[in-house]
């Protein structure tokens, strides 16, 4: 994921959305298939270089340009069950990234009010 | 009246009403309500939790926690693994929807007559009848002017210079203020659901509602229909609470959409030929606009703008779209500092879509832990409408100015100028270039007069059975080409209507 929203281009990286919160929260709250598909995509990533850049290394063992090169091509590879498995990753990534109140404020939005959860108990 | 929430583990829950619906979204809550003011006793029994506006989530990852059926996970299994869009909470898909409120098409009568043996004559006038009064009941409004927003005002403008027929949408909403939220429930209480108006109705009528309650299966006496049993389901941890079982003493109407009733009716032990078949649907996929100035699509409605004009030829119905950053993220493609580049012009960006009128059919199984297994892939025939109708939204983009177009397709160049729009008509034919997804869904328990093809008769009622109807989307045996809650609210109302007489 922080592969995958890096940071640049004058916006914040995943990092620094709060990611180790989300991560707390996705794991506790999601659907089995969801948080299964999530590792699934992971592993993928950190185990296919040798199908995208041809280094039989694990992705964090790779340059940054290395990476950068490995997940676009993971994420656009002729296997669709492949570029499925990161596309869910990056989906995931997104959701994280993409309401985190200083993102939201360099896309001129207000900050999300808390997700409350609640509902009619009687 | 009585709501009963999730309730722990303990003794079993039991209720009595002269009918039971299972479900409260767009189909279930028009039966309740219609059965409640011709003075039936109704008991609503929901899958989901009853949620407030005040209790909806903010964020897109909220809304698949706490609105979105399993998390917004099922997809098809064919070719493309394509997301099958649906809710799952008091109030069904019309708390997630954008609202948009379409009379049936008169064709689709005439088709259905044709095809299906369904009398058009009566329906016809039946369900435009009852589409009438959802629209005065759930006060339908073009969507006001100054809450359309750059993004619906852009499509407006491209659809003008094209000079075909385009316009402003109309929607169930009460001012919509334009805060570019449907997808998330709309926490201003604009949104016309259900979950607002007719559950409540049904319950101040002398009805229940068991919200958190899925449904496991109806039970039956011989060929009568008696009553629905299941567990209640904790909404936050998903654990299983107390057994129910609601009694019905005259009928069990189905209305957990297209998916989830035929699913339900093979567990309870229906053996139809036409269970589960003719699932179809109209797979939705778009094209980001990219502007000079901003557009900052998420200020105004959600969806404000449409054209019909493509709907008989070849197919297809255009639409704006807002979706908010978290998810315009995922739907950009690449990773890394590319990514990074990329979300940067997410002010300058406008999401339209197209739905395809697809004539493709699947099917529906009950699958592993009571979840709907979808089958379904579009043939060659849908895939070139889906082609052409991102040829013609981009199209559209530019003739409202934008300065490249993003198709998201793979195997095709991340972004296009207005020179290269050929490119979009060799774009390729394999469902698995495109990212797209399934809103409208129809099909699973069609109804007609022949039991061999169908599951229940034009008015619902299962062939063979005492007392069980069916009164959602899955009833629908055809493709509508447009938005179709109307035409199920019109046939859910038409169908109770005809129980009670
Ligand atoms: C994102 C999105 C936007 C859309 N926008 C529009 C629009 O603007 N206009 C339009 O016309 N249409 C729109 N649609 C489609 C429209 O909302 C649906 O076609 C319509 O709501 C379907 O009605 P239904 O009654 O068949 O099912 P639903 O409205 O989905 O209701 C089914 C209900 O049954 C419940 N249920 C399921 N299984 C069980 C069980 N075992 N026991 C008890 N309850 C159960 C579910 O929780 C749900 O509440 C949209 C759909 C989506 C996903
Ligand atoms: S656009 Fe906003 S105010 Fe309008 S109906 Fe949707 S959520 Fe409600």
């Amino acid at each position: 994921m922080v592969a995958i929203f890096p940071g640049g281009s004058g916006l914040p990286g995943i990092v620094e959305c709060d990611l180790d919160g989300f991560l707390d929260r996705f794991f506790q709250e999601a659907a089995l298939a969801l948080k299964l598909g999530l590792v699934a995509g992971a592993v993928l990533y950190q185990l296919s270089p040798l199908l995208t850049v041809g280094l039989p290394v694990p992705a964090f063992l790779l340059s940054e340009a290395q990476r950068e090169r490995h997940l676009n091509r993971l994420l656009s590879h002729p296997i669709y069950l492949l570029r499925q498995a990161c596309f869910l990753l990056k989906t995931v990534a997104g959701l994280c990234w993409g309401s985190h109140p200083s993102v939201r404020a360099l896309y001129a939005l207000p900050p999300y009010p808390p997700d409350p959860g609640s509902c009619r108990s009687t | 009246m009585s709501h009963h929430a999730y309730q722990p583990k303990g003794p079993r829950f039991e209720a009595e009403a002269d009918y039971v619906v299972v479900g409260s979204g767009a189909g279930g809550a028009m039966a309740a309500v219609t059965l409640a003011r011709a003075g039936q006793q109704v008991a609503i029994v929901e899958a989901g939790p009853w949620r407030e506006p005040k209790d909806y989530p903010s964020s897109a990852y909220g809304a698949l926690r706490d609105l979105f059926d399993e998390y917004g996970t099922t997809v098809t299994m064919g070719r493309a693994l394509w997301p099958v869009v649906q809710a799952r909470v008091v109030g069904g898909t019309t708390v997630i929807n954008s609202a948009i409120a379409v009379r049936t098409p008169s064709d689709v009568f005439d088709r259905w007559q044709r095809e299906f043996d369904i009398p058009r004559a009566e329906l016809a006038d039946s369900v435009w009848r009852h589409e009438d009064r959802v629209e005065r009941e759930l006060c339908v409004e073009e969507v006001p002017a100054g809450s359309l927003g750059r993004s619906n005002e852009l499509a407006l403008l491209g659809g003008k210079r094209l000079e075909y027929e385009n316009h402003v949408m109309r929607r169930y909403t009460k001012h919509c203020d334009g805060s570019g939220q449907c997808l998330q429930g709309c926490k201003a209480g604009k949104k016309q659901s259900t979950n607002l108006n007719y559950v409540p109705e049904t319950l101040s009528r002398g009805g229940h509602v068991l919200s958190s309650a899925p449904v496991e299966r109806v039970v039956f006496e011989g060929t009568r229909a008696i009553g629905v049993l299941g567990h209640f389901v904790d909404p936050l941890h998903r654990k299983r609470g107390a057994e129910f079982f609601v009694r019905a003493k005259k009928g069990v109407v189905i209305a957990a959409s297209a998916t989830h009733s035929p699913a339900l009716l093979q567990r309870s032990g229906l053996r139809h030929p036409a269970l589960g078949k003719f699932f179809r649907a109209h797979p939705g996929t778009g094209v980001f606009g990219v502007y000079d100035q901003p557009v900052d699509m998420n200020i105004g409605a959600t969806q404000g703008w449409a054209s019909i004009h493509y709907r008989d030829s070849p197919g297809l119905k255009l639409e704006t779209l807002a979706i908010p950053p978290e998810m315009v993220a995922g739907r950009l493609s690449g990773g890394g500092h590319t990514l990074m580049a990329r979300v940067k012009e997410f002010r300058h960006l406008a999401m339209w879509v197209c739905a395809v009128r697809a004539e493709s059919h699947g099917t529906v199984k009950n699958g592993f832990g009571n979840r709907p297994s979808v089958r379904y892939t579009l043939d060659r025939a849908d895939m070139e409408k889906l082609r052409t109708g991102l040829h013609l939204v981009a199209k559209t983009h530019f003739a409202a100015g934008a300065k490249r177009v993003i198709p998201g397709i793979q195997g095709l160049p991340y972004d296009l100028g207005p020179d290269q729009l050929h490119v979009l008509e060799n774009a390729p034919l394999d469902p698995r270039a495109y990212v797209a997804i399934l809103s409208h869904l129809f099909g699973g328990c069609v109804m007609g007069k022949d039991e061999r093809t169908s599951v229940c008769d034009p008015n619902g009622r299962v062939h063979g059975y005492q007392g069980l109807l069916v009164a959602d989307a899955s009833v629908i045996p055809s493709n509508l080409g447009v938005n179709p809650q109307h035409t199920i609210m019109g046939l859910a109302g038409h169908f109770m209507e005809r129980q009670v007489a």
